[in-house]
């Protein structure tokens, strides 16, 4: 009977696998570059048939010689591409920072120890629905426009996913674990401490990725609202001016800003939660 | 018993296997089997040998590398209509209620909502749920989801059931009144029933005839008549018992 | 059984219902620590307003309007913008959500530019908007969009692309045309990742149309923070932050309730 055996051997096969994958991952690569070029070539064509408004749209090139220029001009809005740049990252690490070393341990405490949560937790959910834009004007008149009132509203948005996910993270530890703690005659703070707290991680991680979004989206509007320098400050003076080269260019430094720092997150994760991937 | 046997289903020479990674493993070895109108079949064999490949296979969720299934005659290619089957892992829509998951078959097919209202309504009562028509999965225990599975491979009115090791993930009690169930379904609706197990007591519980797999990758080790085993059968029977470990014997060992 | 006698509980026992009481009693006093901080930081002179005041103000602001407005007006007004930009979320946004998490095609095509496009937070758009289409009512619904469209599209696809292939098996088994996999499968059940696209853009929504019209707007309650930030009406920022947290908080029991109503299968956890 011919149908006994495969028709194909086993290298074959494999190979005849192997094949295919390339091809697919070789078309979704080629559908992703022609995507990004179609996107290129509309923009293109509207910046130079004059379709729209030359003062709304510029040619890609400009926005590349503008990043260049930047590093050493410090037109229109005072100052050049790198001292904006350090002015944002400088205030949203400040304040991501502190979200951070607060945050993630005051959810792991409310987590674990009743008291803590029924103490925190009302003043927690009387702010919490307060958007941090909002507190923008009460901290200038507490802190004036510096970094401080500044690092306090980055602070305010990535405080609370910190410390909503570092108390779902330890409520979540499973019981089975903690019962193994407590069998072996480890005390509760113990059993927080090497049980709890690592077994929350990945929750807590989670958190921080949500965290650093929110802190980098908030100090944008912080610096549109409240300040002097930085990128947010940048691309508002280039839309007063009506710079949309500028506004343009400061937007992609922004998002790619934003992207790299999430990409050194990831990193971080990677190595705390090495065994994970286990 | 009629000895002029009908044969609804044929499988001659299936063979299937896997690449991974570098290298191909195997899982259904040159299987070649026959099931007959109405027979209670069970698929036996120890863990992870291949014995819900060999369902897929059968209900058309994947294609084999090499042999033909034959339908009444014809060679069948991926799924068919006339072929149901009851999943090993509760596969109940949670967003769906009792009623709407029993009746998702005919819905997927277009009969018209009163219709297949009625039919459904049918099946339910058939497996014990009324009053439960509107109930969602979560609401239900164990064995409440695998009635509600068998009622929805009923309702598309399929020539043969597969039903893959349904019982698993139930407890000894409740699998032991589902096996029950079952039965008396199928006593009351026949069909034929591919059923699955690495329960030895379960098979020769049920079973008109075993079809013994070996260990993976898997082949037809060997096939038991239990057909002069009357009905209902006793666990504590001598004969039952003497099946029981003759087939036992044969198995292998899982790894 | 009559009731047990406190000399017949155990230590064990009595020490439990102390703590039971000390957990009812530490809320009320974080509390009033809270009024009390208040209280302290309004009595210095340090320009920020008493309880009192804030309270009078609210008041005023039913009975007196701003720019012809009263609180509910400006209230109103900010709603109607995110009510015009969520129509579109949930529109477009899920639409989109489904084609690239359900086609991967759609999101090899789509995708990079969709992941550059959410790479920026959702104000930095602001000035760029604003230069294109002015400070009208368009721009200002528009912001709304550019700032909540990626969270619900980035849940709808994430649920789109995790579709649980036993349910799809299902559908195979019963030979479900493509079509009836995408609407009576794989939707159905990404329903609670559509859900939590629905909450998330919602509160997005609101924080960004708060933001924009902090930034420049003659309306809405966004409006009347950055007015009493320019005149220095300190209780007037202050009634904006509450009105602000408590719309905030309807919004979300809205669409929570409106979830448990529409999927009444998901029994979701609440464990915030």
């Amino acid at each position: 009977m011919s149908e006994t055996t495969n028709v194909l051997t086993n290298e074959q096969r494999v190979k005849l696998v192997q094949d295919q994958k390339k091809q697919e991952a070789f078309r979704n690569t080629m559908l992703s570059i022609s995507g990004v070029l179609l996107f290129f070539v509309i923009w293109e064509i509207l910046a130079l048939s004059g379709i729209v408004d030359r003062k709304k749209i510029c040619d890609v090139l400009e926005i590349f010689q503008l990043f260049i220029v930047k590093f050493t001009d410090p037109n229109p809005d005072g100052a050049v591409l790198l001292v904006n740049v350090w002015s944002s990252l400088e205030i949203a690490l400040c304040g991501f920072g502190l979200a951070i070393v607060i945050g993630i341990p005051l959810g792991w405490l409310m987590g674990w120890y009743r008291g803590f949560d029924s103490f925190i937790r009302p003043i927690f959910e009387i702010i919490r629905p307060i958007p941090p834009v909002s507190w923008i004007p009460l901290t200038i008149v507490w802190m004036g426009v510096g970094l401080q009132a500044k690092a306090f509203i980055v602070f305010f948005a990535a405080f609370v996913p910190c410390l909503i996910n570092s108390y779902t993270g330890i409520r979540q530890t499973k019981e089975v674990l903690k019962n193994v703690g407590k069998t072996c005659g480890a005390s509760y703070f113990t059993v927080f401490w090497k049980v709890g707290i690592p077994s929350s991680m990945t929750m807590t991680f989670a958190g921080i990725k949500v965290a650093i979004g929110n802190a980098w989206a908030t100090l944008v509007a912080a610096e549109m609202l409240a300040a002097s320098s930085g990128l947010g400050y940048m691309i508002l003076m280039g839309r007063s001016y009506g710079r949309v080269d500028l506004v343009i260019m400061g937007i992609v430094v922004i998002g790619a800003l934003g992207v790299l720092i999430s990409a050194l997150i990831n990193l971080l994760e990677n190595a705390v939660l090495g065994w994970k991937k286990l | 018993m009629d000895e002029k046997k009908k044969i609804i289903l044929k499988l001659e020479n299936i063979c299937q296997s896997y690449v991974v990674k570098d290298g191909v493993k195997d899982a259904v070895d040159n299987v070649s089997f026959e099931i007959y109108d109405n027979e209670f079949l069970v698929l036996l064999g120890p863990g992870h040998c291949g014995k819900t490949v060999l369902m897929n296979l059968i209900a058309g969720l994947e294609t084999p590398v090499g042999g033909k299934i034959y339908l009444d005659g014809e060679e069948i290619h991926g799924s068919d209509r006339r072929i149901g089957m009851v999943f090993q892992s509760l596969n109940l829509m949670p967003w769906r209620t009792v009623m709407a998951n029993v009746e998702f078959g005919l819905e997927i097919s277009g009969v018209k909502k009163d219709e297949r209202r009625k039919v459904a309504q049918k099946y339910i009562d058939l497996v014990g749920l009324t009053g439960f028509e509107n109930s969602y999965p979560h609401e239900l225990s164990g064995g409440m989801k695998q009635r509600v599975g068998i009622a929805r491979a009923y309702t598309n009115n399929p020539e043969i059931l597969l039903m893959d090791e349904p019982f698993g993930q139930l407890d000894a009690q409740t699998r032991y009144a589902m096996e029950e169930e079952v039965l008396r379904i199928w006593e009351q609706e026949k069909r034929t029933i591919i059923f699955v197990t690495n329960n030895i007591e379960e098979a020769v519980f049920l079973a008109d005839r075993i079809v013994l797999l070996s260990k993976c990758p898997a082949t037809v080790k060997q096939i038991y008549d239990l057909k002069d085993l009357p009905r209902p059968r006793n666990m504590t029977d001598t004969e039952f018992l003497r099946i029981r470990s003759e087939v036992s014997e044969n198995t292998d060992l899982a790894l | 059984m009559t009731k047990k006698n406190n000399s017949m509980l155990s230590a064990a026992e009595i020490r439990e219902k102390q703590l039971q009481m000390l957990y009812k009693i530490l809320p009320i006093v974080s509390v009033i620590l809270l009024i009390g901080l208040w209280l302290l930081a309004s009595s210095g002179g340090s320009g920020f307003p008493s309880p009192a005041e804030v309270w009078d103000k609210t008041i005023q602001l039913f009975v007196k309007p701003v720019k012809k407005l009263s609180l509910i007006g400006h209230v109103g007004v900010s709603l109607r913008r995110i009510g015009l930009a969520l129509l579109f979320d949930w529109t477009a946004g899920i639409a989109f959500g489904v084609l690239i998490g359900w086609y991967p095609k759609a999101k090899a095509l789509l995708g990079p530019m969709f992941n550059a496009f959410r790479a920026v937070p959702p104000l930095a758009w602001i000035p760029l908007i604003t230069l294109w289409f002015g400070i009208g009512e368009f721009p200002k619904v528009l912001i709304v969009i550019f700032g909540s469209l990626a969270s619900i599209v980035v849940n709808v696809q994430a649920g789109m692309s995790n579709v649980e292939k036993m349910y799809l098996d299902v559908g195979t088994v019963f030979n479900a045309t493509p079509s009836q996999r995408l609407l009576k499968i794989a939707i159905p059940s990404a329903l609670d990742a559509i859900f939590a696209g629905v909450r998330t853009s919602t509160s997005a929504a609101w924080m960004v149309v708060l933001a924009a019209e902090m930034l420049g707007a003659n309306a809405g309650i966004g409006f009347l923070i950055s007015r009493g930030m320019d005149s220095l009406d300190m209780p007037l920022v202050l009634t904006g932050m509450v009105a602000i947290g408590i719309v905030g908080a309807i919004l979300a029991i809205v669409t929570q309730f409106a979830e448990r109503m529409i999927c009444p299968w998901t029994r979701r956890k609440k464990s915030f």
